[in-house]
């Protein structure tokens, strides 16, 4: 027996050293000081060798379209400007019909070969050649392009089918998230689009013209280094980025970020709650987020509504729609819900700056929607509808309960939460409402099929500096049957009356002026005017994203003070970000 | 071999491909019976990215048309009869262009490696304890520790694993929280590569241990207390064998038989990984490529990791069968 004992206890002590032997050779070729760790908000990236960008749902923001691939333009969500990059210049003709690109001299791939408008002609027809309209992009390009025309090395005619103002904004410019990239003709000419895979570290795969190139990459973790010939220092565009290394790595859980971001392993990461924040400020005083104090986050562009399926009675009747809209207390929403690091929403658009003259126009008309509850007036409206409060504490009508079941996506706490407040208010108000958790595709298959009474989402999304993105989505063309799929996930609530004609028709009028027409504001006050009588959706609050830095390493992050633009690190702009980013101290 | 016939093997194998067709044929049948489609799937979690996709309708029907699925099911379900007969699960529907075995292919090695190692301690430690618990000579400090150990059996797998990165990770920094080997470093054979493998492997394996030896101890120590109160033990203890001896030949050897049916149905799951350690360690296994999979109903991921987990499930069984009249001389298939 105690041969026994002695073999165990030898076995311990041999793992023991072994573990400390291994400690030892942790050594990492680029010091910490040196290297930017940011977060991917996934569970994995099950094939972290495909750069195929021209497949839907291939990752980028694992790296590749922050550090690798970079934009035509970039737009700055602080100013509202569109700031070239690669692009130097993109103009229409006077009938908005015809545009011309103009790209920056002196850029080049990594591997050396120069960016010119061959790539640019090579990557857009072959979006355009892409006879099953699914690659990437290609169904927006051959809505919109009807031809394009290297005029020279750096210059692309883009000959559209009708008059697009917001062509350069919507495809070129990182309005939200991604944009068009231009792919190396060099690289990509002669390959098979839907399955070449754009990697192959003895060729050097994938390339890019941006400042880093692919070190390593495996489910969890993205290596980049700095490529010292960069085109932009050579050009004069920028100095080299100081970061010598960036990594991408997927983190897990809440709590393991917040680990991570307190024992200085992590620089940035993706939305995190305002709890898992401030357990952070508790152990780092060096994290900071867009706000110094409360409300920490900075709005992402898809406000938060809720809608109602337009068909369905008595969701049919505007009036109870309008009745749910008073019942709704958006501020309790704001405190319970988002811990107060969001704000309600004033109309169905984004509370940028370069919406404000819109929203302005709209609140001084007299439609701006209230922060607080009237549930009084509310409930008027349903008892003037022909309910009366029941016994059980609900209104009925002919026998039967007022009901509601509000479906709501359940990937993240934030739209739960959010429902369960929304619940709350109104079962208080005498509505039997109960929310319906589902996975992703499930919402967005009931949701778009119209199998749903009512849907917590943020389908206004789009607008950013402009009004007609977000109005489009709920004009008439887009109406489809019950059962059958919305058009682009456009006005999946099915408002289909007189009012949607009127207003799709000022819209179509938005939609054919330039950017920054003096005229729109008006249109746009009173194409709002159906909206607002109608309410085929509730405004609600805007989307929080509290995305935080830690500034032990690294200074110079995007806040409302130092805003150079916007903090979202998974965009394709974060190009601006680590270009601005300095070491601590320095 | 002894023990075994030939028509037994044979009716034995055929039992086996039965097993392997009705199993393939249910992973086909049921990801379809969620609501919703792979494609439509892919969408969302492209508008959970960017908040917006223009013309999504155009690129849902044009991916269901490339991968087939608007065709009837009949056609889809030879299609795959077809495909898993040649081993090709095809084109992962929500990675595409990566095929299925290289999703496999690279996450397969390191949920084997880790969990491999962790089960085969997790058995060895949780029988030695057992027989332990159930032996009368063993000391009484480690009686008492025992129980205390065991209490994390009753701790999930994944608080055991927040308390280990705490503690080991966060507070003592002796081990990495997440990942599988050091930032940076290239896989190759050599000993640095090993030693970032081993220490990366620590906590996760050491969290699958903590809350399973106990289940394998419970089990061993209630077959040694059956065994126990046999005539043969009797008779051991009355011819003066040592009680180790006793220990070892008479008790361990009768009551280790259905802990190495549990292990070998255990070592044929490995493939499924372990969900939560992985996503907490974020640890690069097949746990979370299921997982992916089914949230994202990608059809031949979940069909190509069932199908394997089937197969290998399917193989352990019947090498256990096949092996059983060499572990206990009193089964044997010849009558």
């Amino acid at each position: 027996m105690k041969q026994v004992f002695r073999s165990f206890s030898l076995l311990v002590v041999v793992a023991l050293m072994l573990s400390m032997f291994a400690i030892t050779v942790t050594a990492q070729d680029v010091a910490r000081e040196d290297t930017v760790i940011f977060d991917i908000d996934e569970s994995a990236v099950p094939n972290p060798q495909n750069f195929n960008y021209f497949v839907p749902g291939t990752n980028r923001n694992q790296g590749a379209h922050q550090a690798m691939w970079e934009p035509l333009f970039i737009l700055n969500y602080e100013s509202g400007e569109i700031q070239p990059w690669l692009g130097l210049s993109f103009t229409p003709n006077e009938t908005q019909d015809v545009w011309t690109l103009a790209l920056r001299d002196g850029v080049t791939w990594s591997d050396g070969v120069p960016f010119s408008a061959d790539d640019v002609s090579f990557t857009i027809q072959l979006l355009l050649d892409d006879e099953t309209s699914t690659l990437a992009g290609a169904a927006d390009m051959q809505q919109w392009i009807d031809s394009i025309e290297q005029i020279d090395n750096l210059t692309v005619q883009f000959n559209l089918k009708s008059a697009n103002p917001r062509f350069q904004l919507d495809y070129f410019s990182v309005r939200i998230w991604g944009s068009v990239v231009i792919m190396p003709k060099h690289v990509w000419e002669g390959q098979d689009p839907f399955t070449f895979t754009f990697y192959d570290q003895e060729q050097g795969w994938p390339i890019g013209t941006g400042p880093y190139t692919l070190t390593s990459a495996n489910p969890t973790e993205f290596l980049w280094d700095r490529d010292d010939n960069w085109w932009g220092a050579a050009a004069g565009f920028h100095d080299l980025p100081v970061p010598l290394r960036l990594i991408w790595q997927i983190t897990g859980s809440e709590e393991n970020k917040a680990l991570l971001m307190s024992n200085g392993m992590l620089d940035s990461a993706m939305n995190i709650t305002p709890g898992a924040f401030e357990a952070i400020l508790a152990r780092n005083p060096n994290a900071s987020a867009w706000f110094a104090d409360l409300p920490y986050a900075w709005a992402d562009p898809c406000p938060r509504q809720l809608s109602f399926n337009t068909t369905i009675a008595p969701w049919d009747d505007p009036t109870m729609r309008q009745a749910i809209s008073l019942i709704i207390d958006r501020t309790q929403i704001i405190n319970v819900a988002y811990e107060g690091t969001s704000t309600p929403s004033q109309t169905m658009f984004v509370q940028y700056g370069g919406m404000a003259p819109y929203i302005d126009a709209i609140v001084a008309a007299g439609m701006g929607i209230s922060p607080t509850a009237d549930v009084a007036a509310g409930q008027a409206l349903i008892e003037a509808a022909g309910y009366a409060m029941g016994g059980s504490g609900f209104y009925e009508k002919d026998g039967a309960a007022l009901t509601v079941d509000i479906l709501v996506n359940n990937s993240t706490a934030e739209y739960t939460r959010t429902t369960d407040v929304i619940v709350e208010q109104l079962r208080n108000a005498g509505i039997d409402a109960t929310s319906q958790p589902l996975t992703g595709q499930t919402w967005d298959d009931s949701v778009n099929n119209g199998n749903f009474t009512a849907a917590y989402n943020w389908d206004s999304c789009g607008s950013v500096n402009e009004p007609w993105n977000s109005m489009n989505r709920f004009t008439a063309r887009f109406v489809v049957p019950v059962g059958e799929r919305s058009p682009g996930g456009n006005n999946w609530v099915r408002w289909n009356t007189e009012g949607t004609a009127a207003y799709s028709a000022i819209v179509d009028q938005i939609g054919q002026l330039p950017l920054g027409d003096p005229q729109i504001v008006d249109m746009v006050v009173e194409a709002y005017s159906y909206i607002n009588a109608e309410t085929p959706f509730i405004p609600l609050v805007q989307a929080s994203k509290l995305v935080p830095f830690d500034t032990t390493y690294w200074t110079g992050w995007p806040t409302a003070e130092n805003n150079y633009n916007h903090p979202a690190t998974w965009w394709n702009s974060t190009h601006q970000i680590i270009l601005n980013l300095q070491k601590a101290g320095s | 071999m002894s023990g075994i016939t030939l028509s037994y093997l044979l009716r034995r194998i055929g039992v086996l491909i039965l097993t392997i067709w009705i199993a393939s044929t249910l992973i086909w049948i049921i990801p379809r019976l969620t609501p919703g489609d792979p494609i439509s799937a892919m969408v969302s979690r492209m508008i959970r990215t960017s908040g917006y996709v223009e013309n999504s309708d155009k690129i849902i029907e044009g991916w269901k048309e490339r991968f087939g699925l608007n065709d009837p099911l009949p056609v889809q379900y030879l299609r795959y009869l077809g495909n898993i007969a040649r081993l090709d699960f095809g084109y992962s529907l929500a990675y595409f262009p990566t095929s299925v075995n290289q999703i496999i292919g690279q996450a397969l090695p390191w949920t084997m490696g880790l969990l491999l190692i962790a089960v085969t301690i997790t058995f060895l430690l949780g029988n030695f304890l057992g027989a332990l618990m159930a032996w009368t000579k063993t000391p009484r400090l480690i009686k008492l520790l025992v129980p205390i150990g065991m209490l994390f059996t009753s701790i999930p797998s994944i608080l055991a694993a927040i308390f280990l990165i705490y503690l080991f990770a966060f507070l003592l920094n002796l081990f990495p929280m997440r990942g599988s080997y050091e930032m940076g470093m290239q896989p190759e054979l050599s000993l640095e590569f090993a030693a970032s493998v081993i220490r990366h492997g620590t906590l996760p394996a050491l969290a699958i241990v903590l809350v399973s030896f106990g289940y394998w101890a419970l089990g061993m120590r209630g077959m040694m207390i059956t065994i126990e109160g046999e005539d043969y033990m009797q008779l051991a203890r009355a011819k003066g064998l040592s009680p180790f001896y006793v220990l070892y030949r008479y008790m361990v050897r009768n009551a280790i038989l259905p802990q190495i049916t549990a292990f070998a149905i255990t070592i044929g799951t490995l493939v499924s990984g372990q969900v939560l350690v992985e996503y907490i360690f974020t640890y690069q296994g097949m746990g979370t490529i299921i997982f992916n999979a089914i949230g994202t109903q990608d059809f031949p991921v979940i069909q190509g990791t069932s199908f394997i987990l089937i197969v290998m499930t399917a193989i352990a069984v019947l090498i256990i069968d096949l092996i059983y009249p060499l572990i206990d001389p009193r089964i044997s298939y010849e009558r």
